[in-house]
């Protein structure tokens, strides 16, 4: 109803890592918490989860506690969110709001506590897939960008890219196309396969325009898992080795490679 | 923060459903709470005040907005004696500022009801005094309603004229 808001007051590429982006959560301040956010972002089948996962052993070998949040995994929501999509009743408008629920109670419950006792958060998917989603479904991208105001802006971002060609093959090879996955409910074509291409392909590109909004490390996804986890690790590696020198009490308790 | 996003979830479901179809077809919409109900609750709760007017923004401005204020200890005994128990949220329970109920939703709803003032002068809504007999504020609120149907039914008729 009120509409005059600046780009300062939701999510932002000026924000500084750590802190809210816009007006955040009043009630749970969290400057100066030790914590780290990683951010893998990509779209479906880019072989995020793998990446996270050989990180998460990696990381934990050399001291830090780490945890894993994802897309629709606070028990709050995701048994809503699931119900919600198999039953046809969502709008576009109720869909961003169902994530963004679900990201709020991730967020309260495991984010911030994790970032408090100096965990490093890896996300598989922020802000930025359900930010994409919304896009290129017609939702205002300010209106969007305010809403997740309330997000704390990550440490790192990196972004899985791939072209939608390699993509469908992947996909099909690993388990098929799936009705949401294909954008079928914006009724681009009844043949899955045509929906598939074009809502990736549209997906890709605003992922594409939010890579300079964000600042996102862009990593060629078509290599090799064992090529991508390398340049992963070195990038990250050189980011904590940076924050270590500067904070000690985040240091690792052991430090064999 | 998912209290407030819930709600708006819900809210956004019913102004899709129930209250943009009845708009479009010149129906007049009667609507028992609205976004400044969001407004004062979540603020109460300690979300920022500008963050939920933004969020809301997808909403429709109401032609009409009518408050019916009454002082916190008038809305605590009306509520107590209609029923036994307070709801666990209507109480604030879930703040923690206090474990009796009663004692509780008088601390919430005191704030809810700040809230309620600083929107009434933001939005300009229409305030009706609401100690008094149901009776009284039917008339008050009949009142408002008719003087702003007839502004718009005069408006109609100049159009027609023009």
């Amino acid at each position: 109803m009120s509409s005059t808001s600046l780009p300062e007051d939701g999510a932002n590429g000026a924000a500084k890592p750590g802190n809210y982006y816009g007006y955040g959560i009043p009630y749970l301040p969290i400057e100066g918490y030790p914590g780290k956010i990683i951010a893998v972002e990509g779209t479906d089948g880019v072989g995020r989860s793998t990446q996270i996962t050989l990180l998460r052993e990696w990381l934990e070998v050399q001291g830090y506690g780490v945890i894993e949040t994802g897309w629709t995994r606070s028990e709050l929501m995701q048994p809503t969110i699931d119900l919600a999509k198999s039953s046809n009743t969502l709008n576009k408008l109720t869909f961003v709001l169902l994530y963004a629920t679900d990201f709020a109670d991730r967020l309260e419950k495991e984010i911030i506590p994790a970032l408090k006792a100096g965990f490093i958060v890896l996300s598989d998917r922020y802000i930025y897939t359900a930010m994409a989603r919304a896009g290129i479904r017609g939702v205002d991208r300010t209106w969007i960008r305010n809403l997740y105001g309330f997000a704390i802006a990550p440490h790192l971002v990196f972004y899985l890219k791939i072209d939608e060609k390699t993509l469908i093959r992947r996909v099909l090879q690993a388990r098929g196309m799936d009705y949401w996955e294909s954008g079928m409910d914006m009724k681009l074509g009844d043949d899955i396969y045509e929906s598939f291409r074009a809502y990736q392909k549209a997906l890709l590109k605003e992922y594409a325009s939010m890579s300079d909004e964000f600042g996102f490390r862009t990593l060629d996804a078509r290599r090799k898992v064992e090529v991508i986890q390398d340049e992963l690790r070195r990038q990250i590696g050189a980011f904590l080795a940076e924050s270590d020198t500067s904070r000690s009490e985040v240091a690792p308790s052991v430090a064999t490679p | 923060m998912t209290f407030s996003l819930l709600h708006a979830t819900d809210f956004a479901d019913r102004l899709l459903y129930n209250i943009i179809p009845p708009l479009k077809a010149g129906m007049i919409v009667l609507a028992d709470r609205y976004a400044y109900t969001a407004f004062s609750r979540d603020a109460a709760r300690g979300v920022d005040r500008r963050w939920v007017r933004e969020l809301y923004s997808f909403a429709v401005r109401p032609d009409l907005a009518v408050y019916f204020r009454v002082p916190i200890e008038v809305s605590t005994d009306r509520l107590l004696a209609r029923r036994v128990k307070l709801k666990f949220y209507e109480a604030g329970l879930d703040m923690g500022w206090s474990t009796n109920a009663v004692e509780s939703f008088r601390l919430f709803q005191g704030k809810v009801l700040e809230e309620y003032d600083r929107i009434v002068d933001e939005f300009d809504l229409s305030v009706i005094p609401a100690e008094g007999s149901i009776t009284e504020q039917q008339r008050t609120f009949r009142k408002i309603v008719t003087e702003y149907l007839a502004i718009e039914e005069t408006d109609d008729e100049l159009d027609e004229l023009a």
